[in-house]
């Protein structure tokens, strides 16, 4: 199989798919599952819920594939669908109740007790758990723009809101996330104390 | 000037530029004096920072698999011409499951073998599903060019020897027979026996066609010339028949 170097851009493989090719979107789908991956354990924050979730978006792309609209990039409609997919797991099912923010008691129980700065699982389950206190709306927002790195126009017309909306959920749900994530920056101050440069996780 | 501190909403929609001016300009003075503000502000900016440098999550390796065959799955049933594909995977693993039964351990297995780990791990892989390549018929063959005479594929020899042969043993023991010369070219084989080294052999004329024993079960040998005193010899299996090779063992001995 020699077709490492020649890569067909994302356009093609779903035009290919629309084509009848079998293995088009197979391709597409191993070309860009991790990243899915990421955005719907994020946003669900539950591995079992986001491997369904995942799953049902990427059947439901294959079958919609006809539907895409050549003017927006393949990763946003995929996002979009993924997106949309956890969110409407999350309407049916409410898999975790609502939590009020200042809770400590209920949040401590969901927030792993991490000792270790350099502790790159724990670090993801804990941004994880806190993601998961926004609403659905701020969380998706915000996986896209700061997790992601997505702009805020791409974010926009993945979630298909207007750029303002997307700041307004970024800036509210940054705001509630400050007491949530605070113990994962003092960690990390104490760790770089007198240097700049991340050095080793080293905390003295 | 402006004593009431500012929270976390307000720092945050002011860095986002949501605040109307009045608004910013305001905020902006205050921060400018106030020390604890900054500090709030700062916090707000580690969140996009701690949440940027969050590590990806690994996706499960079991997912990824569950993923591929959802998705070939739908492929197979959404499209006429996939579907056949799989109905012809499914074919070939029934043959190779019946090789696998069989004694395959040595040489011709790493053939079977190979596309039986092919078939496992690429699906699209049996797009351009062929039957498991059996005899060979066309490379080593070439040479041979004056003995496979494609019209006369009768004219072999059958040796009906009973010799119940061993994996171990059989290269020796077939060695050790072709000391002496094969015998008269019979005439025309029986249909049976005719249909199943035609299924054998291909293209190629045989040498040889032994009927015998293998491994304790009826099996038919077939020898096939591949030039410079070498054959390849080929073990069919008791289900032989025309286009059903049946092999279980394949190996090169040289005179």
């Amino acid at each position: 199989m020699a077709f490492v170097s020649d890569v067909v851009p994302d356009k093609e493989l779903l035009a290919r798919h629309t084509q009848g090719d079998p293995h088009a979107f197979g391709e597409l789908v191993q070309r860009h599952r991790d990243r899915m991956w990421a955005v719907a354990l994020r946003t669900l924050g539950d591995p079992e819920e986001a491997s369904d979730a995942l799953q049902d978006a990427f059947l439901s792309a294959f079958r919609a594939a006809a539907r895409f609209r050549g003017d927006a990039a393949v990763t946003t409609w995929l996002h979009r669908i993924v997106v949309n997919a956890c969110l409407d797991r999350l309407r049916r099912k409410a898999i975790r109740p609502f939590v009020p923010i200042g809770d400590d008691a209920t949040f401590d129980s969901v927030a792993p007790k991490m000792a270790d700065p350099t502790d790159a699982h724990g670090v993801s389950l804990d941004v994880i758990a806190a993601l998961q206190m926004l609403s659905p709306e701020q969380r998706s927002a915000l996986i896209l723009v700061d997790m992601m790195g997505y702009a805020v126009d791409d974010a926009a017309r993945v979630l298909e809101v207007p750029p303002g909306t997307i700041k307004s959920r970024c800036a509210r749900g940054r705001a509630r996330l400050v007491p949530l994530l605070g113990h994962l920056r003092n960690r990390r101050a104490n760790g770089i104390v007198g240097d700049t440069e991340e050095g080793g996780g080293e905390s003295t | 000037m402006n004593p009431a501190h500012l929270d976390y909403d307000t720092l945050a929609e002011l860095a986002e530029g949501l605040l109307d001016h009045e608004h910013a300009a305001s905020a902006n003075e205050h921060l400018d004096d106030c020390a604890e503000c900054r500090e709030r502000s700062a916090e707000l900016a580690d969140v996009s920072r701690i949440l940027a440098e969050a590590p990806a999550p690994d996706m499960p390796a079991d997912l990824a698999a569950r993923l591929d065959a959802a998705i070939m799955a739908e492929a197979m049933s959404s499209s006429t011409v996939t579907s056949l594909t799989h109905r012809r995977a499914g074919r070939r693993w029934q043959i190779l499951s019946v090789a696998a039964a069989s004694v395959v351990a040595i040489g011709g297995g790493v053939l079977i073998g190979g596309a039986v780990l092919k078939g496992a791990d690429s699906p699209e892989g049996t797009a351009q599903a062929t039957p498991p390549r059996v005899a060979d018929p066309t490379d080593r063959g070439a040479s041979e060019g004056a003995l496979s005479s494609r019209s006369d594929r009768s004219g072999y020899p059958v040796l009906r020897s009973g010799t119940d042969y061993r994996s171990g043993t059989l290269a020796e023991r077939l060695r050790a027979g072709l000391a002496s010369p094969p015998p008269p070219g019979g005439g025309a084989a029986p249909a049976e026996l005719a249909g199943c080294v035609s299924a054998v052999a291909g293209n190629r004329q045989p040498y040889l066609v032994e009927v015998a024993r293998y491994e304790g079960a009826p099996a038919t040998l077939v020898l096939l010339p591949a030039g410079e005193g070498r054959f390849d010899v080929v073990v069919a299996g008791p289900g032989c028949a025309a286009g059903r090779p049946d092999v279980v063992q394949r190996l090169q001995i040289s005179r």
